[in-house]
């Protein structure tokens, strides 16, 4: 290729013909401008992303700003310690994804994998705690959505209005959780390549990507727990 | 490394990741011992997004990265901040919607101007015996209106 740059001339043939990565596709210069190109993509699909929970925050400003009384009682009746463990999960599962494209960029896929495995072992904590909290919520009466009624409340809780709150909970931590279970998918995904030695420290698209996503998740429940559990 | 990725050292991602303990641990001390009054949300919220920066900077390595990726999150919370402020805006200054009359303001200007336009001029108002004498409206204001002359004559 009379195009080569410097970054392409080392890498290895793919077998039809002309002399470049096997991971780069015919549309991109480089690897380095495919992988920036990939990048930006994905942030383009965390501003959507943002765009979606920042419905439900201002649902939850607006409403909290309405019925203060009903959100400060029924914020009471989460378990605050619930809430904290599963921000240090998945504190901890975002720094095993920072690990694991750390591990990667080093060439080291065992470590890398040992940290996907990680992660997905944390988002499965985090959901096995969330069953918890939920499922106390259902022993006490109160499920998503059944029989709505804006202004009412629960015979655990008697607070006008509480039956808001905990529609806004269970909406946001609800598609907070169809995220976390996403991020497991993908995950799984990402093993399964790497243990098939897909990834290598010239191409980690996918891991990079993933992480990113999952990123974004943690950031979503770091505003999450103190709005939800501590207010 | 063949194209430049900046590589964060394990050191790094450790000392954001007790960093970001540290401000949960933070956060829920402050919440459940100190009482801030009106200050608790943006305590909170100030905490909250003080990890979301360490998150973003550290962790999704914006700091590393090519500024393109930065303008998107940041064109991306300008929207969400607009969409937050104008929706406070209203719903926090809407007031009490029964109390407010049912008849746009032009309309209230035009029945105020048509009240002001019906009432009696100064000299009309003036008592005079006469006043007590009609039985029905029409008679009160003729005998308003001969008052009124009656008192207007011995001038001239």
């Amino acid at each position: 290729m009379a195009t080569q740059t410097q970054e392409t001339q080392d890498v290895q043939a793919h077998g039809d013909g002309h002399g470049h990565h096997e991971r780069l596709q015919h549309h991109f210069i480089s690897l380095d401008q495919q992988f920036s190109s990939a990048k930006l993509g994905m942030w383009l699909f965390l501003v959507t992303e943002l765009l979606l929970f920042s419905g439900m925050f201002v649902a939850y400003a607006v409403y909290m700003q309405w019925y203060p009384e009903a959100f400060a009682v029924a914020s009471e009746a989460l378990d605050w310690k619930m809430g904290f463990a599963n921000t240090i999960v998945l504190l901890a599962s975002s720094l095993t994804v920072a690990l694991s494209i750390h591990f990667i960029q080093k060439g080291n896929t065992k470590a890398m994998i040992t940290s996907l495995s990680a992660t997905l072992g944390l988002a499965v904590v985090f959901l096995i705690v969330k069953y918890f909290e939920y499922t106390d919520k259902f022993s006490h009466g109160i499920y998503p959505g059944e029989a709505f009624n804006p202004t009412g409340s629960y015979a655990y809780l008697d607070v006008p209005n509480a039956v808001q709150y905990f529609s806004i909970y269970y909406v946001m931590t609800g598609i907070h959780a169809v995220h976390v279970i996403v991020g497991m998918l993908v995950f799984a995904w990402l093993i399964y390549r790497a243990l098939r030695h897909h990834f290598s420290p010239e191409w980690y698209t996918p891991v990079e990507l993933g992480g990113l996503y999952w990123h974004f998740v943690d950031l979503v429940w770091i505003f999450l727990f103190p709005l939800l559990y501590l207010l | 490394m063949a194209h430049g990725h900046h590589i964060i050292p394990k050191k790094t991602l450790f000392s954001v990741f007790a960093a970001l303990i540290g401000l949960t641990l933070l956060t829920v001390i402050t919440a459940l011992t100190i009482d801030f009054g009106v200050l608790e949300i943006p305590v909170a919220l100030a905490i909250a997004s003080t990890k979301a920066l360490l998150v973003v900077i550290f962790f999704m390595a914006l700091k590393y990265d090519n500024r393109v990726n930065a303008l998107a999150i940041t064109v991306g919370l300008v929207f969400v901040s607009v969409f937050i402020i104008f929706t406070m805006l209203d719903t926090v200054f809407r007031g009490d919607l029964d109390n407010v009359s049912n008849i746009t303001i032009s309309q209230q200007e035009r029945e105020d101007e048509q009240l002001r336009a019906r009432e009696p001029d100064a000299d009309q108002l003036r008592v005079a015996p006469a006043d007590f004498v009609g039985v029905d409206d029409d008679e009160a204001s003729a005998a308003v209106d001969e008052a009124a002359t009656a008192d207007e004559a011995p001038a001239q």
